[in-house]
């Protein structure tokens, strides 16, 4: 069986896309495929004008470090390395030094509000906490897109709303895409667009004109 | 209990089945551990049941036996021995080897053949259906030729010798041709040996040996209704002085106590093998429980109570235990001949090694050795398998439905692990400095343990140590490497609970071998340094065949006399020794000629300091020098007297000096030639130091007096450089089973390396699934590994080096003394451990590689969603 069918999506640079529906209806699916971690039977994604199908594992993995943020719903730091570390992780796996990589993360974790907890380690954080420090690990180095899987899935709605915050800022300023898979409504509501999933196919699309104003 | 099999089957049996590569790690490694205990068990009962069994059918049924002091007496002395007729019927014997042309030994035995009769049960083959037994006169007249001699069926039909055939023997230094006469069924004594039995006529005998005039033993079969003790106590009152009365069976008493200590120590090394049987039950049991652990939760959920999941993994330890036990039964067995072929050896008793070879393949697993092996495997697999076993029936079903629990972010190990293990080391310490007990070095070895454990409650912070160290110096490290230097450190960092076990376990074996290394290098150090001090004469000879087990008496006149007509040789110091019994304990005496050895030879003497003037003083008076490891065993220091056993009876000698000898473990008691003969009579020697005139060519010599003595007899000649190699070759020989035990340690080494990261791996499940989404590329996963495994690899190391030089120091110093009596002179082979050290870091580094393709096959699209 298959897990999407048929799906059509193209999104433009700075796009904020929310994919919605029901557990199982394929958001995650398109997600990985989109992040190049898992390849359509048929079909092909395509990432500034680069078919990801053609590329080999080691230029998956570096379009990963390079061109895509992830953030999961369950944060998903790594438990032993502090929070400076996590964030500095992308960085450090495409070969920049420790010393930068504790620079820009430092840069990074202020501008989410977790200057003060750098040197601490995931398990010392709440989960609003990790959260932002995911956000902060997936766009440290730059990416063109940012995939987003139930960010706010795991978190009180206050915090969720702060992620949420923190992502569409980031969507703003930095012009970074973001697309987002979420069971919450308000989630779905920053986005510019909702594609509704059901089964595997795309089942509806609403356009936001403007995020802010749904707000 | 129907429930607990269904469930066994169903979770635990299909679960086994679907990693068959781990379970078959952990059955082999059981296996060994109980293969080796086994073996070395075997090859104890082995060699003692062989001796057994060989002096039992050849005693027959001798009650007492009557012996002189040197191993032999005058014949004449029989006359003064008529009262003993009195207890019964006895019969003169002489024993001896002979070597077949095929280069096998026979053991010979000559007797009086009508009155051993009655002693021991020959019966001959027939030659054709009709034939009967013959009678005790047949059996006469087939031994009234001096060249006649009775096979066993077993030794002549593969050789295709038959009655009538000619065969040839080397008797001593003398060749000899003899008729076979007669053919024995596989009975009585025939049965010695496997077979590889002569008998001959007593006389035939003593001409053949070169022992006219002179017997072994008497053997005494009592009459029935009289009881053994009393008699023997009455015939020791009575006999003549310089003979003693004994039990055959008592010699098995000598035997045991000689060859105790070096199997205690092979079963302290066997325990090690125990050890590494233990661990890997813990790993596995530990993964098994950690990748399972959601499934432990829904059992639980679903009602399943916690000592039924503590049932069922308990019962995957002892499944595998049992497997591997019974597997380990085959392989023991397999292991026994090797390592009874290496007692042997050590043990240097020709008697017995021959024995043994020849009985070890025969030698079969009993009851007792199956309930040993279970008995032991079972229970200590239960103990392994406990801690992971309680982990998963402690999995609250909420928990393990929602996924694991993490691994704490930053470990610190307690500071009462040092403590623990400064307590140990000290302990340790303590137990060194006391005295062995019963002979065994208990002591020595609990202090062996302690060490040991000291070392392993190590773990815990060396590894915190090493995490931290690596954490920096990877931030420092070329930049290709510092991301997975800091992964692989704060992994471990992590994981320090889980893998200090195995950290442990790892340290534990590494120190083991390198502690036995150092032992074995120094060792070898020291004996060749003694060589090259002690062995200062230019030629070497022997017979081609030494007799008897200490090869006394051996070298025909004539033959000394044609060495001494030569040219080119300036002296010859002949040696002379017997087996005696000092204090119930089997030594080696000796003669020497004391002047020659002053003049041209050189002993390495351990006290007192003026021990040459002492030597020169100790000419013609009762004087002995000691080998050092008679002085340990008997406490006997220059100027203590000992009282030995001579031909006219109990005599006190004086200690002259003690000097350092590694050529017998058992002691040996030397004095010069004239004081030899004074107490012993007049005895051929058994070996000759031939020392040349300066400028002489050995080898041209030696090639010489090979044809002056001419084809009759058989000396063996070596040059001084042979005899340094043949004396390093038998060292490293004898020892070449502690290469085994390496093997065995680096591989555990690399399994244990291996098994731990499979588990830490499989715990990691998510971290290395984020990893793979962060854009990781397989080389830095792999990269991170291996890291983590050197990491491993370098922790057990810098602990087995620690643990191991502690351990060596041990060995050398306190349980060496207490076994062998042997004063070994430390050594470290630093270069051995810089390379010990590299190969284990090469190993470990190898090891990482598989848990590295593991993770690499790890499906991260289903951990990163699990929380």
């Amino acid at each position: 069986m298959a897990a999407l069918k048929g799906v059509s999506l193209s999104a433009e640079a700075g796009d904020f896309i929310a994919l919605m529906g029901p557990s199982g209806c394929g958001k995650s699916t398109l997600l990985h495929l989109l992040g190049g971690m898992d390849h359509p039977t048929r079909g092909s994604v395509v990432l500034d004008g680069v078919a990801l199908d053609s590329l080999s594992q080691e230029e998956l993995a570096r379009l990963r470090r390079r061109s895509v943020g992830f953030v999961f719903q369950f944060f998903n730091l790594l438990p032993t390395l502090t929070v400076s570390e996590n964030v500095a992780l992308p960085l450090m796996l495409d070969g920049a030094s420790a010393a930068y990589g504790r620079e820009r993360a430092s840069d990074l974790l202020d501008r989410v509000g977790l200057g003060a907890r750098a040197a601490h380690f995931p398990a010392e954080l709440s989960g609003g906490e990790m959260q932002r420090a995911a956000v902060a690990r997936a766009i440290i180095a730059e990416p063109r897109l940012v995939l987003a899987d139930e960010p706010t899935g795991n978190l009180d709605s206050e915090n969720g709303r702060q992620v949420m915050n923190l992502l569409a800022d980031l969507n703003r300023t930095l012009g970074v895409t973001i697309i987002l898979a979420t069971h919450s409504e308000e989630a779905a509501s920053y986005a510019r667009r909702v594609l509704r999933l059901r089964d595997g196919t795309i089942e509806r699309i609403t356009e936001h004109e403007d995020v802010l104003q749904t707000l | 209990m129907k429930t607990y099999f269904k469930l066994f089957r169903q979770f635990i049996l299909r679960a086994i089945a679907r990693d068959r590569a781990r379970s078959v790690i952990t059955v082999l490694g059981i296996s060994l551990g109980v293969g080796v205990m086994l073996a070395i068990r075997l090859a104890n009962a082995t060699s003692l049941d062989a001796f057994r069994a060989a002096t039992e059918s050849i005693a027959g049924e001798t009650s007492v036996q009557i012996t002189g002091a040197t191993g032999h007496f005058d014949e004449m002395m029989l006359s003064r021995m008529e009262w003993l007729r009195r207890y019964g019927q006895p019969s003169p014997v002489i024993t001896g080897y002979a070597r077949a042309e095929s280069g096998e030994f026979l053991q010979v035995m000559g007797v009086d053949i009508l009155r051993d009769r009655g002693l021991r049960r020959y019966r001959l083959l027939r030659l054709n259906a009709d034939e009967s037994e013959p009678t005790a006169r047949r059996f006469l007249l087939l031994l009234t030729d001096p060249e006649s001699i009775i096979l066993t069926e077993k030794f002549a039909r593969p050789r295709g010798l038959e009655i009538g055939s000619r065969i040839s023997l080397t008797m001593g230094d003398a060749r000899r041709e003899f008729t076979v006469r007669g053919l024995l069924l596989d009975e009585g004594p025939a049965r010695a040996l496997d077979g590889n039995f002569a008998l001959m006529d007593i006389a035939a005998a003593q001409w053949a040996f070169n022992r006219l005039g002179r017997l072994d033993r008497l053997d005494i079969k009592l009459a029935p209704g009289l009881d053994a003790d009393q008699i023997e106590a009455e015939i020791a009152a009575r006999l003549p002085a310089g003979l003693q009365v004994a039990r055959p069976e008592e010699q098995y008493g000598q035997v045991e106590r000689m060859i105790a200590a070096f199997h205690f120590n092979l079963n302290a090394l066997g325990s090690i093998a125990l050890l590494v049987g233990l661990f890997l039950i813990y790993n596995t049991v530990s993964i098994s429980v950690i990748t399972r652990r959601e499934e432990v939760g829904t059992l639980r959920a679903l009602g399943t109570s916690r000592s039924m999941v503590l049932a069922l993994f308990l019962g995957e330890a002892l499944l595998m235990a049992i497997i591997g036990a019974g597997v380990g039964i085959g392989l023991g067995r397999l292991m026994a001949s090797a390592a009874v072929l290496a007692t042997s050896t050590t043990v240097e008793t020709f008697y017995i090694a021959t024995v043994a070879t020849e009985s070890a393949s025969r030698h079969s697993v009993g009851l007792l050795e199956v309930l040993l092996a279970f008995g032991v495997a079972l229970p200590l697999a239960l103990f392994a398998a406990a801690v992971p076993a309680l982990e998963a029936s402690r999995v609250r079903p909420v928990e393990a439905m929602r996924g694991a629990e993490r691994l704490a972010e930053s470990f610190k190990p307690s500071r009462k692990y040092l403590i623990v293990s400064a307590a140990l080391f000290a302990l340790g310490y303590a137990l060194s400095r006391m005295d062995a007990m019963n002979g065994l070095p208990v002591p020595g070895y609990l202090a062996a343990l302690a060490l040991m454990f000291g070392g392993a409650f190590l773990a815990p912070n060396a590894l915190w140590l090493a995490c931290r160290a690596s954490r920096k110096l990877a931030a420092r490290s070329f930049r290709g490497l510092q991301v997975e230097g800091l992964l692989a450190s704060a992994n471990l960092g992590g994981a320090i609970p889980r893998v200090s076990i195995s950290v442990a376990a790892l340290a534990v074996s590494l120190g083991m071998m390198i502690a036995i290394s150092i032992m074995i290098g120094s060792f070898r150090e020291t004996v060749s340094y003694w060589v090259d001090q002690t062995l200062k004469a230019d030629i070497y000879a022997r017979p081609l065949v030494r007799t008897r087990a200490t090869g006394e008496g051996d070298i025909a006149e004539r033959s000394i006399a044609a060495i001494k007509a030569d040219p080119d040789v300036a002296a010859i110091d002949s040696f002379t020794s017997h087996q005696a019994v000092y204090q119930g304990n089997p030594i080696t005496m000796g003669a020497g000629d004391f002047d020659v050895l002053l003049a041209h030879g050189r002993l390495a003497f351990k006290s007192p300091a003026d021990a040459r003037s002492r030597l020169k003083q100790s000419i013609g008076r009762d004087a002995v020098v000691v080998s050092e490891s008679f002085s340990l065993r008997f406490k006997k220091q220059p100027g203590d007297r000992v009282e030995m056993e001579t031909e006219a009876g109990a005599r006190e000698f004086e200690v002259a000096a003690v000097y350092y000898d590694y050529s017998n473990n058992r002691g040996i008691a030397v004095m010069d030639r004239a004081t030899y003969e004074r107490h012993f009579g007049r005895a051929q020697p058994g070996s000759l130091s031939i020392y040349l005139r300066p400028g002489a060519d050995a080898e041209a010599v030696k090639e010489r007096l090979a044809r002056s003595i001419g084809s009759e007899h058989m000396l063996l000649f070596r040059t001084n450089a042979s005899v340094r190699r043949e004396v390093i070759r038998i060292f490293d020989s004898t020892f070449a089973i502690t290469y085994a035990l390496e093997a065995i340690a680096i591989t555990v080494a690399g399994l244990g390396v291996l098994s731990t990261l499979i588990a830490l791996i499989l715990e990691r499940r998510r971290e290395l699934s984020v990893l793979n989404f962060l854009g990781a590329t397989r080389g830095r996963i792999r990269r991170m590994i291996v890291i983590e495994a050197v990491l491993i690899g370098t922790v057990s190391q810098a602990i087995g080096i620690l643990t191991g030089v502690m351990l060596s120091l041990v060995l050398a110093y306190v349980i060496n003394v207490q076994s062998f009596g042997w004063t070994i002179q430390y050594h470290l082979p630093v270069a051995f451990l810089i390379q010990s050290s590299l190969l284990i870091l090469a190993v470990t580094a190898l090891a990482g590689l598989y848990p590295a393709a593991r993770a690499l096959k790890i499906n991260a699209l289903r951990f990163v969603r699990e929380e």
